[in-house]
């Protein structure tokens, strides 16, 4: 059943073409504009930090378009609606649990961007620019293995997000204020290797690092294999941490739409 | 006309008040995702000193005019002319048309989106911080210049984003085509000479973006000017009025075509 939720969202997502081509417009601008960028810092530099400027063309193309491929605001702008409008309720009488046909649903959208919007992306990037292959194999299935970590974790944070509008009543700033925290924590633009040390820290160990920075960083194979092992429980860790949250708030939503039922 | 505008104002205002935990949250909250981009752009500069020839003040300067320019010139249209396709759509507009006033002025005030207010708080604290910074020899030809350039930074955001929505009358869409608006506005964050020369030159004529901040900013801070040279940093709150005059042409001529959104 939840499969078929899946394959609906990826066929509704067909419906608004127009759409589509000014994201797809939207995402090339992006790319080429954050490789404009490290091409103008990186100037005659061989290296910064140990990193050189094909790795960030492909830090720029994986991060920026790769694992950003979801729109998260999506989902909780969705929330926002079903609360407000109160067809959250219809769910409560259908047999299925409304967190995992939000996260079947989700599936089918992110399939859907990936094949619209990555895919082209990324082809386009690696004829024009070049794009350079996972350091081994190893990195390469340990990649993806934390994009899908990290979709999850990306997944679970909106939910949790979304579902704390049941008390603050709007979404907007729920909305909002994720949109900062991922901009400048996930390393989705600026890699957290370039972050000032007072701060590297602590922004390595919250759960937006596994989103974006650690997914590239293990595909040009900064990290040693104990350390792939490593982060990835700690990310798995952060999902777990992430998704008892969403089961708490969920269970005591119910609880409050039943109230306000009468 | 005027007092009419006033009463939406006020109407506006008691609206928001009757809200006020929410409107200073929501403001809050924009307020960390606008100082978050900018802080990933300082992580940036931290790291190599420069973006494109600029310093961090520098850039402090051109992002508080961008988000000033925005802040404004958005309060005026942005939500309006968004929701415009569907009040096209549902047969609403055509009620304005029928009203003795302005269909525009009515939209633009009734709609007016106070909510920029932390846009704009944002960006004037940044404005003030960025010229205690920078070395700008202060003549009163530059302050009257800096104030002309700021006000036709919100009038070229304001007519852009009206000119968008006005395509809802002959297209019954236009919502997709903010998504690209919006797509090329991030751009404006950084100076122009960072991209490549097809971009700067899109976003200096047929986008003019670049007037909103790059070129008066640049022109103020004695930097090269791409593609329109001093002379265009001189004539840059030129810019703003400019393309008002369009915006007010294509409003009429896309209105004298309306016709409705059904058959």
């Amino acid at each position: 059943m939840y499969g078929a939720v899946a394959q609906s969202a990826f066929q509704t997502q067909l419906a608004y073409r127009s759409q589509l081509w000014a994201h797809i417009f939207g995402q090339f601008i992006q790319v080429f504009f954050k490789i404009a960028i490290w091409q103008s810092v990186f100037g005659s530099l061989a290296q910064v930090d140990g990193v050189s400027l094909p790795q960030m063309i492909t830090y720029a193309v994986l991060a920026g378009t790769v694992l950003s491929a979801w729109e998260w605001a999506r989902l909780i702008q969705g929330i926002d609606v079903a609360i407000s409008t109160g067809d959250i309720a219809v769910f409560l009488l259908k047999p299925l649990h409304y967190p995992l046909y939000l996260l079947a649903s989700e599936c089918g959208n992110l399939c859907f961007r990936v094949v619209a919007i990555v895919v082209p992306i990324v082809l386009t990037v690696a004829l024009s620019y070049g794009l350079l292959p996972p350091a081994s194999l190893l990195h390469g299935a340990a990649f993806l293995v934390f994009w899908a970590l990290s979709f999850l974790i990306q997944f679970l944070l909106s939910l949790l997000f979304g579902l704390l509008a049941f008390w603050l009543m709007t979404a907007f700033s729920l909305e909002w204020l994720l949109q900062g925290l991922l901009a400048l924590l996930s390393g989705s633009f600026v890699p957290l290797w370039f972050f000032p040390d007072s701060v590297t820290a602590l922004v390595r160990h919250l759960p937006f690092a596994w989103i974006g920075f650690y997914p590239v960083a293990v595909y040009l194979g900064k990290l040693t294999p104990p350390q792939v092992f490593a982060y990835l429980a700690l990310g798995v860790v952060w999902a777990a941490i992430l998704g008892s949250g969403v089961l708490v708030l969920w269970r005591r939503a119910t609880l409050r739409i039943t109230v306000q039922g009468g | 006309m005027a007092g009419a505008i006033g009463f939406m104002i006020r109407l506006q205002i008691k609206t928001r008040v009757q809200y006020r935990v929410a409107f200073l949250l929501n403001r809050l909250a924009q307020i960390i995702a606008y100082a978050s981009a900018f802080s990933a752009i300082w992580v940036l500069i931290h790291k190599f000193e420069t973006l494109a020839g600029w310093r961090w003040p520098e850039l402090a300067l051109l992002l508080s005019f961008q988000l000033l320019g925005y802040g404004v010139g958005a309060a005026l249209s942005f939500t309006q002319m968004r929701d415009l396709e569907d009040s096209v759509r549902s047969g609403r507009f055509d009620t304005l048309l029928v009203k003795p006033f302005s269909p525009w002025a009515y939209l633009v005030f009734s709609g007016l989106n106070l909510g920029y207010i932390g846009h704009i708080v944002l960006a004037v604290g940044m404005l003030v911080w960025s010229l205690s910074a920078v070395a700008i020899d202060w003549t009163v030809f530059r302050v009257s210049y800096a104030l002309a350039a700021l006000a036709s930074s919100a009038a070229l955001v304001c007519s852009m984003l009206t000119m968008i929505g006005a395509c809802a009358f002959v297209l019954t869409r236009s919502r997709y085509l903010y998504s690209i608006f919006f797509g090329l506005w991030e751009l404006t964050r950084y100076p122009l000479n960072l991209f490549p020369a097809p971009l700067q030159w899109l976003l200096l004529t047929a986008l003019p973006m670049g007037f909103m901040n790059y070129v008066p900013v640049a022109y103020l801070l004695g930097k090269p000017i791409v593609v329109v040279g001093e002379l265009g940093g001189v004539l840059a709150p030129l810019a703003g009025p400019l393309l008002v005059g369009l915006a007010v042409l294509q409003w009429r001529y896309c209105i004298r075509r309306y016709q409705g959104a059904g058959g």
